[in-house]
């Protein structure tokens, strides 16, 4: 079984936090050790209902259990949704490539997230966090659609408890507890909202497509160099390894090239935003 | 290189098909069918003059495949040692693109492995081409020049035979008996022979107002989002026939459900790029939203990424998809106008 790429191994749902009203955090268990580097992605199956891929949330440096946060969109996410503790499940990977943490060292990074976007992104900080001297400095810029779409709330608004971290949250929509800023995210990329230097910086982006397409034109129009722009391409996709052909961009395939992929890699594709 | 008498043809492929299922063509009216039987039965079988309905594709990448059950540690089916007779260039060739997805790019796909390896595939020029056949206009000729394990050339004065691997080679050697040296003269015939019909695919592919050696490449990929593909479009039922009788046509989906005992189980089936939701992801985005960007992508993954990625189109003129089609879509028009409009 094993040595079949297209089936997963058995896995347990280990406990489920709720993030926001359609957004959950799964704790997985694994069969065996599932090691994965921040920005790959597993496919977890939902026995007898079917796949979907995701990109894990927790820190690549624990492979024993993985956290997976999950929008509720459609049959598969919204069958996960249902379970409880203690049901089974089924995983499948690492698959895709990895954020190139070489290359960001000795550089600014700027995370921009949006929505439940911010989940892989979480991975990605945790990989930061262990090699923290590494990086010159860390921004995050994180938009949901109201206060209370914001997932990892406590975490995200404490900056992780790290004083290094430079975070600013805003919401498309304030309610009545809300007295910070108000606005889709590229207003919170404004110079005069981030004091970065987009010359020795890297950006890394993730979220809905339209929020990926405005951040990455404030993002050049800021000076960052279209190699340093990563940007995870969520495609439809069903093997996740090159075979199947769903998930196509180019000459790539989103699945095994990417799914992060650096801008000037892709920017003369045809409809990448879509 | 050897030749092989008329009269010993039969006992020549029953002896290199011994102890293996035989798919092998058979005439039905003016086309072929591609069979499984136990054994080579001659008058029953034919070498045929040109390809089968039926893609060669589907014996090595089935159109279905279980692919196992969750928690279960069994192998899938096993699949008999077999060999294929008769077939043909397009068919051979297009066995690169199938083993570039599914051999040759890591991870390997078991199930395809294990069936190409239990595949025998003795093809044999082809003698005669249909209507639809354009193989000339994507860089292909009526017969194979690799990917056979055997090739059978027929002519007036019996068949060259040539091994194209090894065990073709080993296959040939318990075949011995009946096979000597191929003189200058068969071989010059079977030159001629193909030749001559290489020549008249040509002309009839040139009649339909395709140029054999156009680069298709470049006329796809500026055709995007040109009117042409909106024209063709209107015709275009979305039933997928064109990506199935395909024989290079890889694309498949992943299927779960529950079998016997409740058991969970994975299946791959084919897939076809021109059905609405081929890319469409959660929350209903979809990047080919329109039919028009459907049949355009299908061309460009043919045209383009492969050219691309592997160096060839992956395309082989075979003309299934002419026939196939219910909009009765033509690819021959399709490339002609691209290339006219470039
Ligand atoms: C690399 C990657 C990483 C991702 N990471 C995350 C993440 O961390 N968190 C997160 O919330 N989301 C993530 N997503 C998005 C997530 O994969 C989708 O939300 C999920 O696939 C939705 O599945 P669904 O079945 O619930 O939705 P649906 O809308 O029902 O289906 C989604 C897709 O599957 C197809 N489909 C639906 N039903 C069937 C069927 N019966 N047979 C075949 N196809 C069908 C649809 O056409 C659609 O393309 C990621 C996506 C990718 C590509
Ligand atoms: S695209 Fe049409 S002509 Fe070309 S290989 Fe496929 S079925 Fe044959
Ligand atoms: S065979 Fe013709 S009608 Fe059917 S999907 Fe292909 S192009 Fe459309
Ligand atoms: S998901 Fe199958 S090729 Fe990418």
């Amino acid at each position: 079984m094993s040595c079949n790429p297209y089936m997963p191994m058995p896995a347990k749902l280990e406990n489920v936090v709720q993030e926001t009203a359609n957004i959950k955090t799964f704790l997985v268990r694994p069969e065996k050790p599932l090691v994965f580097k921040a920005g790959q992605f597993i496919a977890l199956t939902v026995p007898g209902i079917g796949e979907a891929p995701f990109t894990p949330s927790s820190s690549p440096s624990i492979s024993e259990k993985i956290e997976i946060t999950i929008m509720r969109v459609g049959r598969v996410t919204e069958k996960l949704h249902a379970l409880k503790p203690g049901a089974d499940l089924a995983i499948r990977g690492p698959l895709g490539q990895p954020y190139p943490l070489e290359k960001y060292h000795g550089q600014e990074v700027l995370i921009v997230g949006g929505g439940v976007g911010l989940a892989p992104l979480r991975a990605l900080l945790f990989a930061l966090f262990e090699d923290m001297g590494k990086y010159k400095k860390i921004f995050v810029r994180y938009g949901a659609k109201t206060p209370a779409d914001i997932v990892y709330r406590q975490a995200v608004e404490a900056g992780w408890g790290r004083k290094e971290m430079d975070v600013v949250i805003t919401v498309d929509k304030r309610d009545a507890g809300w007295s910070g800023n108000e606005g889709v995210v590229t207003k919170i990329l404004a110079p005069d909202k981030l004091k970065c230097n987009p010359k020795e910086g890297v950006a890394v982006v993730c979220g809905p497509p339209i929020m990926m397409k405005f951040a990455t034109l404030e993002l050049l129009h800021l000076g960052f160099a279209p190699e340093n722009i990563y940007l995870s391409m969520e495609k439809n996709m069903s093997c996740g390894i090159g075979k199947c052909g769903h998930c196509r961009l180019g000459p790539f395939y989103a699945c095994k090239d990417g799914p992060v992929f650096s801008f000037d890699r892709i920017k003369n594709l045809q409809k990448i935003w879509d | 290189m050897y030749k092989l008498e008329k009269t010993n043809l039969d006992d020549f492929l029953r002896t290199v098909s011994k102890d293996r299922e035989v798919y092998a063509l058979e005439q039905a009216g003016s086309q072929y069918h591609l069979i499984r039987s136990d054994a080579w039965q001659a008058g029953k079988h034919t070498l045929g003059a040109f390809r089968p309905v039926e893609p060669l594709k589907a014996l090595v990448f089935h159109p279905r495949d279980l692919l196992g059950s969750l928690g279960d540690t069994a192998p899938g089916a096993d699949i008999p040692e077999r060999i294929v007779i008769g077939a043909k260039n397009c068919d051979v060739s297009a066995l690169k693109i199938h083993d570039y997805v599914f051999l040759n790019t890591a991870p390997v796909d078991p199930a395809y492995k294990e069936a190409r390896e239990k595949t025998i595939i003795v093809s044999c020029d082809c003698t005669d081409a249909c209507e639809v056949c354009f193989c000339p206009a994507v860089r292909e000729q009526p017969y194979p020049k690799a990917g056979f394990d055997i090739n059978l050339s027929p002519t007036d004065r019996g068949y060259v035979v040539e091994a194209g691997s090894e065990r073709g080679r080993q296959l040939l050697e318990k075949a011995g008996k009946m096979l000597s040296a191929a003189d200058a003269a068969i071989l010059k015939e079977r030159d001629q022979n193909r030749q001559k019909l290489l020549e008249k695919v040509c002309a009839q592919t040139e009649k339909m107002g395709l140029t054999c050696g156009a680069d298709l490449r470049q006329a796809v990929e500026k055709s995007q989002g040109k009117k042409i593909w909106d024209d063709f479009a209107e015709d275009c039922v979305e039933c997928g026939a064109c990506n199935l009788i395909c024989c290079t046509c890889h694309c498949f989906l992943l299927a779960d459900g529950r079998g016997k005992n409740n058991a969970t189980s994975r299946v791959r089936q084919w897939d076809s790029c021109l059905y609405k939701n081929f890319a469409t992801v959660a929350g209903g985005a979809n990047p080919r939203r329109h039919r028009a960007e459907r049949l355009h992508n299908r061309f460009d993954k043919k045209f383009s990424f492969f050219p691309e990625v592997l160096g060839c189109y992956a395309c082989d003129g075979c003309g299934r998809c002419v026939e196939a089609c219910t909009g009765k879509i033509d690819i021959r028009k399709v490339l002609k106008r691209a290339v006219n409009e470039l």
